[in-house]
């Protein structure tokens, strides 16, 4: 059974005030939800560590949600700010490893689309979507984007670093 | 990160301790007593203005005063808000405020072209120091508070939380202070006054992001 937003919410409520089985509920459904919200956006093997990291910034960050307003857009921020982090190191990282094999994602998020990670990306131009989509999320190098979309391989550098910044800067907003 | 989920979720359970949800009220409530007592300090060490003593404030100084504390409240009621995320929140309603304080340094600048004066040598320059420095020094308990509170928050722009950090501190440290500076003149106001600005904004830009990060 999925929990919806006033059950959620007033879990939460009861995690603040020190309720351990009503935490470990919310935890679990968290986690459920997560991986829904990241699915199609995350390389299949960086899943799990982004879920992880928001479930522990979500526990370290308890006290920042206010219990008279809904919880799923407090989430969705903690969530949309560890996405883009993670974006980020690989960023600078850049040594990903290609994984070829994207598995096919079938689970819909249950998610208005208003707090969606899609909505972030449409305030994106094309280009800086693609170059994220095919470098951070497939797992291509730099070359084979620029391969793959046509664009050269400094302009794949520039959408990237603008996408990412732009991405940053929306994380609440958009 | 390389462990089982339901593991780190009951290490999480295992570590739950109460909270107390981070209020608006409570967030702003702390910096607002930082002001006041910031004004409390001016008057009882410095000194208070001969017409604000008298109960006949000069124009110039009611309204300059009152744009910085607009300002001050503007950005500090966005970075309360920042600490605590959501996505729907729009954090852009301090730039009206900004935009009319800015006219106070514009009309500075057309005073002193006028004038061809803009008070930056000599005794002038000296006093304006002056301002531009206990601005900022008057800003640090606004600065402190918010900067504690940014960093129990959740901040999702660390950045743009300490930029606005930096704004709501100098506006309100020269909010406090221009209790105590006699001075009338819109281009000391407008280019040292609105200086402890800028320059409080470009420190919590750059110092505050590192501190807040998550």
């Amino acid at each position: 059974m999925k929990a919806d937003e006033a059950s959620l919410a007033r879990l939460m409520a009861m995690a603040q005030a020190g309720d351990r089985s009503a935490y470990r509920t919310l935890l679990v459904e968290c986690q459920r939800w997560l991986r829904g919200y990241f699915a199609r956006r995350v390389a299949p093997d960086h899943l799990d560590d982004l879920v992880q990291e928001t479930l522990v910034a979500l526990h370290r960050k308890l006290a920042s949600y206010d219990p008279s307003r809904a919880f799923l857009p407090w989430l969705a921020a903690i969530a949309r700010y560890r996405w883009v982090d993670q974006l980020r190191r690989l960023y600078r990282a850049s040594e990903e490893e290609l994984d070829e094999t994207m598995a096919a994602v079938s689970e819909e998020p249950a998610v208005a689309a208003r707090i969606s990670l899609e909505r972030l990306f449409e305030h994106l131009s094309d280009a800086q979507v693609q170059a994220i989509e095919l470098v951070k999320i497939q797992g291509l190098s730099v070359a084979e984007a620029a391969n793959a979309s046509g664009q050269s391989e400094s302009l794949i550098k520039v959408n990237i670093h603008r996408g990412l910044r732009k991405l940053s800067a929306m994380i609440e907003k958009a | 990160m390389n462990r089982d989920t339901d593991a780190l979720i009951g290490e999480l359970v295992g570590n739950l301790q109460p909270v107390r949800p981070m209020k608006f009220s409570t967030g702003l409530g702390l910096t607002l007593a930082g002001l006041v007592a910031m004004l409390a300090i001016v008057g009882a060490i410095l000194g208070l203005r001969p017409d604000v003593l008298t109960g006949d404030p000069s124009p110039i100084f009611v309204l300059a005063s009152g744009l910085f504390f607009l300002l001050g409240l503007a950005a500090s009621v966005t970075v309360v808000t920042m600490g605590r995320p959501r996505v729907g929140s729009d954090h852009d309603g301090w730039k009206w405020a900004a935009a009319m304080t800015a006219l106070l340094p514009l009309a500075a600048i057309v005073s002193g072209i006028e004038r061809s004066q803009f008070g930056l040598t000599g005794a002038a320059a000296a006093s304006g120091m002056d301002c531009l420095t206990m601005g900022i020094a008057f800003g640090l308990a606004t600065f402190g508070v918010l900067v504690m509170w940014l960093r129990k928050g959740a901040p999702t722009s660390p950045e743009r939380a300490g930029l606005l950090a930096g704004v709501a501190a100098g506006s309100f440290g020269i909010f406090a202070f221009s209790f105590h500076c006699p001075l009338n003149d819109i281009v000391h106001i407008g280019i040292w006054h609105g200086g402890a600005v800028v320059i409080s904004a470009l420190i919590g830009r750059i110092a505050v992001p590192r501190i807040v990060r998550w």
